[in-house]
């Protein structure tokens, strides 16, 4: 791969994903590839796999799909399915399906039916945060733990995912660096740039991930010109993107992406694994309870604002910590923990006063352009 | 026309099944007393009789939103709730039953919790608390926190484990499994005596057990019956059959009910009476019904010979726990967990035999076109249910691939009649009687027993 770095290199891998699993697995390594934000990397980085998450493509046609999956599922895994009977991801040795949504859970079994891998595990994850629900996750990762050693030829000790719980920690806290350049006016680094550099990150080592985030931060915080001032200041909630089409075309309509709590974005890298002396304990807490997602469960509180501060409540620091003036929602189209999320969410802003944009998106560059005006009109009604 | 468009629901072949909706009446109808009398009202997902067998043990009236949705669709009386779902935001992908019951939450909450009038079927009263389950779909736990939005009730979330088929087979990992379940349904009893100010009442939970298991090996037995040529009952008649087993089995009318429908379809596998005169082909159905249009299979009999000889996994009984594993326990609750544990993984063997996932709404698949001798698959994917949807193709190309079974797909929705087309379905029910004719030649050049 060229030598670039920072953004330009960040883009580069996002454009290229999988190239770098590749020269990995040229060189002799192993490569997992995992399914949304719950199967813990420090697992497969602890036993010197690279972990790539594993993402659709939105510019490639469902010619394969439908074969295997009915139209009515999931756009985003419907497009995994189809890239991945494509051949796309024949190089990994491990595959990790997860119990994260319907669709994923889906999609895991039915990868399983037709792809085989040298290593295969999926991954259930309990709907609740509660005592047990923890409990039970942790022998879940135990289990998982023992498969990835089978392929991988050695056992992680405590002290290798200990390790290794340090290098990824130290990547979420870069990566919450870099979003708090974005509380400035205008911010440092736009929404296209920052979907480059996470999806650079899921797609290479930790080390070198840490690595290009460091050239990343000096580069956004030493340049003279990054996005221009707009007037909308926006958050984007909901199913995640991970291809700047877009992320351009919101930002072509005079909205400025400033934060967001999406798969790709915040909910992977906001909170640590904590390092506890049982390496499992940390990890089944920070991806089980932490993580905060529609798809968990939380348990309904005395009252309904409570509970609605519980679910919600941690986006009002995002909101004045990054002076957002308007919320995005992106759906997937047949995304379910998003959608049955939508009026009470939308209610919850709009008692902040900050206007909301709902759109369900089919997860296909062609399907774009028509939106162009929803978001202009979007960005009209903000300020 | 206009009396062909009324005319949709299904006569049913048993007698009994034309019985079964009597215990739906019942259902609302004691909710509706208990709630007039004050006693708690929950309104519970179907949980494969995990919580709310418990919560019934606690003097619980238990609602079934899921059911309600079906009745409304059956009585074809869901699209206002529908619109008024959607109106408030609900995307119309979101399951049909949920949209409906949100609906019907709004106009509940409109009419200050009194019961509309013109509710189906009588309408469901105000809950104390709403018994989310996390097992089969998200919308199974997300669909009842947002009528947060409408009501301030608790919603409990009972946890549902499901393995993959390879990892049901680790050592151990069953053993974690059930052990999470009965953690957790402790927790459920916790919850419940707190809200409700009293004691679990053991005994009752142990009644309500023994009998919930003499009504499931009857269903068990009907099931295993109805492997005989010509089939006895046929999908319409379960689909009216599984209101008793799947919602009140631990009620002692359900219990002498089924007795009777066993000795129904007894009594026409001893004297080879058919569900379908003249019985030409059997099929399959998969998964979840057009509940506004079963009166189009009566109209597949009729016109092709066509006997739905086996359906819906999900809503079956499993086989009945073996008695040397049930014997060991002695912890209702444990006892509760391994049997529902055991009604989502008891095809992992099947699965696994054929290399493939999953086991819960595929692999059982596998299995019962063997047992029934089955000539095709109607795939129905629903428009709004995904769970049910998911798995359709990989099952058509699994039945194709191991069995030279065809598959028709005709896609639908459980509630919403605006994404059924009949005449469309006719038309592919037309083809594929030639398709099931072709593939049984095949079958029966390639050695299939059938």
């Amino acid at each position: 791969m060229t030598k670039l770095k920072g953004l330009a290199r960040a883009a580069q891998i996002d454009k290229n994903r999988e190239e770098r699993a590749k020269e990995i697995k040229a060189e002799g390594g192993k490569v997992a590839g995992y399914f949304c934000c719950y199967p813990p990397l420090e697992l497969m980085t602890a036993l010197d796999y690279m972990p790539i998450r594993i993402l659709g493509d939105m510019n490639e046609p469902l010619t394969e799909a439908d074969s295997y999956l009915p139209t009515v599922m999931c756009c985003f895994y419907r497009s995994i399915m189809d890239i991945a009977m494509k051949g796309r991801y024949n190089y990994l040795d491990a595959f990790i399906g997860a119990h994260a949504c319907d669709g994923a859970e889906r999609v895991s079994y039915i990868w399983r039916s037709y792809l085989k891998s040298p290593c295969s595990f999926y991954l259930d994850i309990p709907h609740t945060n509660h005592a047990a629900a923890i409990e039970f996750f942790k022998k879940q990762l135990i289990l998982l733990n023992g498969e990835l050693e089978k392929t991988a030829g050695k056992t992680a000790t405590a002290a290798m995912i200990r390790e290794a719980v340090k290098l990824h920690n130290r990547q979420r806290a870069m990566v919450r660096q870099l979003y708090g350049l974005n509380r400035n006016d205008p911010p440092a680094l736009s929404g296209s740039e920052m979907v480059q550099v996470l999806v650079a990150v899921m797609c290479i080592p930790v080390k070198e991930g840490n690595a290009l985030l460091e050239e990343v931060i000096e580069e956004v915080r030493g340049r003279a010109k990054g996005p221009e001032k707009k007037k909308g200041r926006i958050l984007i909630w909901g199913s995640l993107i991970d291809d700047t089409a877009m992320t351009k075309l919101i930002e072509s309509c005079g909205l400025n992406i400033v934060i967001d709590d999406t798969a790709i974005g915040t909910r992977s890298f906001w909170v640590d694994v904590d390092e506890t002396d049982d390496p499992y304990e940390g990890l089944a807490i920070r991806y089980l309870d932490k993580v905060v997602c529609p798809r968990t469960f939380r348990d309904t509180k005395n009252t309904r604002r409570e509970d609605l501060d519980h679910r919600f409540g941690y986006m009002k620091e995002m909101i004045k910590g990054w002076g957002v003036n308007g919320v995005y929602f992106n759906i997937i189209r047949n995304c379910d923990p998003h959608g049955y999320e939508i009026p009470e969410l939308r209610d919850y802003f709009e008692q902040m006063n900050l206007p909301v944009l709902v759109v369900e998106q089919d997860y296909a560059t062609t399907a774009l352009e028509s939106l162009r005006t929803r978001f202009q009109a979007f960005a009209e009604s903000i300020g | 026309m206009e009396d062909k468009k009324k005319k949709k629901s299904s006569a049913k072949t048993l007698q009994t099944a034309r019985e079964a909706g009597n215990f739906g009446k019942k259902i609302l109808t004691s909710a509706r007393e208990a709630a007039e009398a004050g006693r708690p009202v929950v309104w519970a997902m179907v949980d494969w009789w995990l919580g709310t067998t418990i919560a019934k043990a606690m003097g619980m009236e238990i609602c079934y939103p899921e059911n309600y949705g079906a009745l409304c669709a059956a009585m074809r009386k869901a699209e206002p709730y529908l619109d008024y779902a959607e109106g408030d935001g609900v995307p119309n992908t979101t399951c049909g039953y949920a949209r409906n019951c949100i609906g019907y939450t709004r106009k509940l909450k409109e009419n200050n919790f009194v019961i509309p009038e013109d509710a189906p079927g009588g309408g469901m009263p105000k809950p104390l608390f709403l018994l989310a389950c996390g097992a089969a779909c998200d919308a199974r736990y997300k669909w009842f926190q947002s009528l947060g939005r409408y009501m301030d009730v608790p919603v409990w979330t009972l946890e549902f484990p499901q393995t993959g088929v390879m990892e049901y087979f680790m050592p151990g990992n069953k053993k974690d499994n059930i052990t999470f379940m009965v953690q957790e349904l402790r927790a459920f009893v916790s919850f419940l005596e707190k809200l409700l100010g009293k004691k679990m009442n053991w005994d009752n939970l142990e009644a309500k057990l023994d009998t919930l298991f003499k009504t499931h090996r009857l269903a068990y037995e009907v099931d295993l019956l109805r492997k005989a040529v010509p089939s006895p009952a046929v999908n319409t008649d379960f689909w009216a059959l599984m209101i008793p087993h799947l919602y009140m089995p631990d009620d002692p009318e359900a219990l002498e009910y089924y007795q009777r429908v066993y000795d129904e379809v007894k009594y026409k596998v001893d004297n080879k009476i058919g569900a379908v005169p003249n019985e030409k082909y059997r099929m399959i159905f998969s998964e979840l019904p057009p509940w506004h249009t079963l009166g189009v299979f009566d109209e597949y009999a009729e016109k092709y010979g066509v006997a739905f000889a086996m359906e819906s996994w999900n809503y079956h009984v499993p086989s009945p726990l073996p008695e040397d594993e049930k014997e060991k326990i002695h912890d209702p609750l444990e006892l509760i967990a391994t049997y529902s544990y055991h009604k989502f993984n008891e095809y992992a063997p099947v699965a696994l035999e054929h290399r493939m996932e999953p086991s819960l709404f595929t692999a059982p698949y596998l299995k019962y076109v063997k047992d029934y001798r089955i000539d095709g698959l109607f795939a129905h994917p629903l428009i709004s249910c995904r769970p049910a949807t998911y798995t359709l193709m990989h099952l058509r190309n699994l039945l194709m691939e191991k069995f030279k079974i065809p598959s028709v797909i005709v896609e639908g929705d459980i509630v919403d009649i605006r994404v059924f087309n009949e005449e469309e379905s006719h038309a592919k029910m037309e083809a594929f009687i030639e398709t099931m004719d072709h593939y049984r030649e095949i079958r029966k050049k390639e050695g299939f027993e059938w």
